[in-house]
């Protein structure tokens, strides 16, 4: 199991972060390679630029802690997945943003830390282009 | 009119693959025949073991602490220097065809330029080369030839092995005769597998230019790299059961574990299948358990795959020769890297300092018409990198090196490469796998010794290395590192290979295992 994690300081409040982060359908507009995202009840299908689809589960869509959580469930060769978003507010201007990965096989950690990473740059450039980036 | 190169490149080629350089298995005369008229370079080495930083090190003609590519997975930026782009820029065609790998093949978001183009077969290139159509070892992926095989042979993407397994490990799958790992039988027709494809895709691009252009074309095979799959037709070529054992393998188990118990620690660790270090080996295999019969198989499928590159190489010989290029053609032929091929008891690579994965073939053929003093069949023994070969083509352009190349356009023979300071050679190696697995080796090679030190990391505690006498230990048996009576040797080595490497700035994100 191998774990990653992204973080990025965004000069927006939490709620205008969570607009875009707590609408699972908008994953298009800042994450690589999605072309489609579409949602069903806990079900999230997103459709890749290589027209692949991916399947997930939507685990926890917490407007009130600002969390979302999702379990990849196939096509792609994973044994186990957990990703977290939660967007923090932390007493400072603007807020934290937080992704965190569980994943096995632990290759996967390549492609996903790699990939999430330039996502949470696209998401915090749309945000603010004042934010400091940070894996 | 100037001068028109074609830099042909394997993957993970040994030195002795070729009959220019002793080898007596693979018949490879094309190759032989232009080693003949031209300059082999018996101590070429790589400045990284592995294929992404090797290949970066190609084009831009940098060490790999400059050029960022430290490990696989790593890209090389598309805002880097590259030769193609010099070249193109005085007026020559350029084209890289066959493997480029300077961004990461395991790419399921298609992040990457390269992949980008393979998938929708765009081939309008990047990095200075106006045509790209890229291949890799196998029908899996987005390059150009998977794209066109599933286009065309959709029967044949099962036909070759699947170099990753249901854990995205690579694989370690057994086949052949002997159950060695990686090797399979291939069904796939010869004129459908990738070597006969570069071949195929250089002539269509070389047909499509006219006869007073100048080009620079890259034709890059990704044999005889694993998975050792060449086409079933071909197999009968080199018959395993009369192979001789490479010299380097010590049929000895107690002989060859005592060797390799001399050497730095990670190498019984993998050996005993306790250490992953990297991945560019299969994750689950376990050194140990190689048999005899085994290296045998694997070395008759690699000198398979060399033969079938020497026959595409004739054949892009033989268009060019219909063009009436040959006399005013550069020929310059290399690999990435080396393979074990059963040395000391391994296979594949990964952080080994050792002449199995960094001595390579080096050949340049200079155009029969550029005249220049050259002798026919000349050998040079003096150390030279891969990041030679970029000024040395713009040395064969009438251009002047860019001052962001590090290296030096190769030398004409011994006594050229003693005037011009070519006295060593370094290599690199770094890596951090998912678990935090770290090792980074620091090699230099010089007047017959290659001395290889050991950074901190999660093996190795900063004080292990490798020293050994390649004229009195060709083979690399007998490690030196802890000898009083080479201390001073030793000293005087690191504090050269200290004044000489070129460490990286930063260590960026591998966005990919491979």
């Amino acid at each position: 199991m191998a774990t990653i994690r992204s973080h990025a300081r965004v000069h927006r409040t939490a709620e205008d972060v969570w607009k875009i982060v707590g609408d699972p359908t908008r994953i298009v507009e800042w994450f690589p390679g999605v072309t489609e995202a579409t949602v069903d009840g806990n079900n999230r299908t997103l459709m890749l630029k290589a027209g692949l689809p991916v399947h997930e589960e939507i685990v926890t869509l917490d407007h009130r802690m600002r969390r979302f959580q999702y379990r990849i469930t196939g096509p792609l060769p994973i044994k186990y997945h957990l990703g977290t978003m939660d967007v923090i507010e932390d007493g400072e201007p603007g807020c934290l943003l937080m992704y965190s990965t569980e994943i096995s096989p632990d290759p996967m950690a390549f492609v996903l830390d790699g990939v999430i990473s330039e996502g949470i740059g696209n998401l915090a450039r749309m945000l603010n282009d004042h934010t400091e980036e940070q894996r | 009119m100037g001068r028109k190169i074609l830099f042909i490149t394997t993957d993970q080629m040994r030195y002795d693959a070729i009959g220019a350089n002793g080898g007596n298995v693979a018949r490879t005369p094309n190759i032989d025949s232009f080693a003949a008229d031209g300059i082999s370079y018996d101590r070429a080495q790589p400045q990284n073991v592995v294929c992404m930083p090797s290949r970066s090190t190609m084009v831009t003609g940098q060490n790999v602490g400059t050029h960022g590519v430290w490990m696989n997975g790593v890209p090389l930026p598309v805002d880097s220097p590259s030769v193609a782009a010099v070249l193109r820029d005085s007026g020559y065609r350029t084209a890289l065809i066959g493997k480029s790998h300077f961004e990461p093949l395991l790419d399921p978001f298609l992040r990457f330029e390269e992949n980008q183009q393979g998938f929708i077969g765009a081939t309008e290139g990047h990095r200075g080369f106006d045509h790209m159509e890229l291949a890799t070892h196998g029908a899996a992926g987005f390059t150009h030839y998977s794209r066109w095989i599933r286009q065309n042979h959709p029967e044949a993407i099962g036909m070759f092995f699947q170099v990753l397994d249901g854990d995205l490990e690579v694989s370690d799958v057994p086949g052949g005769d002997s159950g060695a790992p990686q090797i399979k039988h291939n069904a796939v027709p010869r004129d459908w597998y990738h070597t006969d494809w570069v071949a195929d895709r250089t002539i269509s691009w070389l047909d499509g230019l006219n006869s007073e252009d100048d080009w620079f074309c890259w034709m890059s095979f990704p044999d005889p790299h694993h998975p050792w799959d060449p086409p079933e037709s071909e197999v009968h070529r080199v018959n395993w059961r009369e192979l001789d054992l490479p010299a380097g393998y010590p049929q000895n188990q107690a002989e060859r574990e005592a060797i390799i118990d001399a050497k730095p620690r990670h190498w019984r660790l993998w050996y005993d299948g306790k250490l992953v270090s990297n991945y560019e080996a299969p994750a689950k295999w376990v050194p140990a358990t190689l048999t005899a019969d085994q290296i045998l198989e694997v070395n008759a499928m690699a000198h398979i795959e060399n033969e079938l590159i020497d026959e595409a190489i004739g054949r892009v010989l033989a268009a060019i020769e219909a063009k009436g290029w040959s006399d005013d053609l550069d020929i310059v032929f290399t690999t990435d890297h080396g393979e074990f091929q059963g040395d000391f008891g391994f296979l594949f690579k990964g952080p080994y300092h050792v002449d199995s994965l960094m001595r390579i073939p080096l050949i340049w053929r200079p155009a029969p018409s550029a005249g220049g003093g050259i002798d026919a069949a000349a050998r040079v023994s003096k150390p030279v990198g891969l990041l030679d070969l970029a000024p040395t083509f713009c040395t064969i352009a009438g251009l002047q090196p860019p001052e962001w190349m590090e290296g030096r356009p190769l030398p004409i023979d011994d006594a050229d490469a003693t005037a011009r300071g070519f006295e060593r050679v370094t290599t690199e190696w770094d890596s951090r796998q998912p678990d935090g697995t770290e090792i980074h080796l620091r090699t230099i090679m010089r007047d017959n010794f290659v001395c290889t030190t050991y950074q901190p990391g999660t093996v190795h505690d900063g004080t292990e290395g490798e020293l050994y006498d390649l004229v009195l230990d060709p083979l690399q048996q007998i490690n030196l590192w802890d000898d009083p009576e080479r201390r001073s040797l030793r000293d005087e080595l690191l504090i050269d290979l200290a004044a000489n490497f070129v460490e990286p700035i930063e260590f960026r994100h591998a966005e990919a295992p491979v």
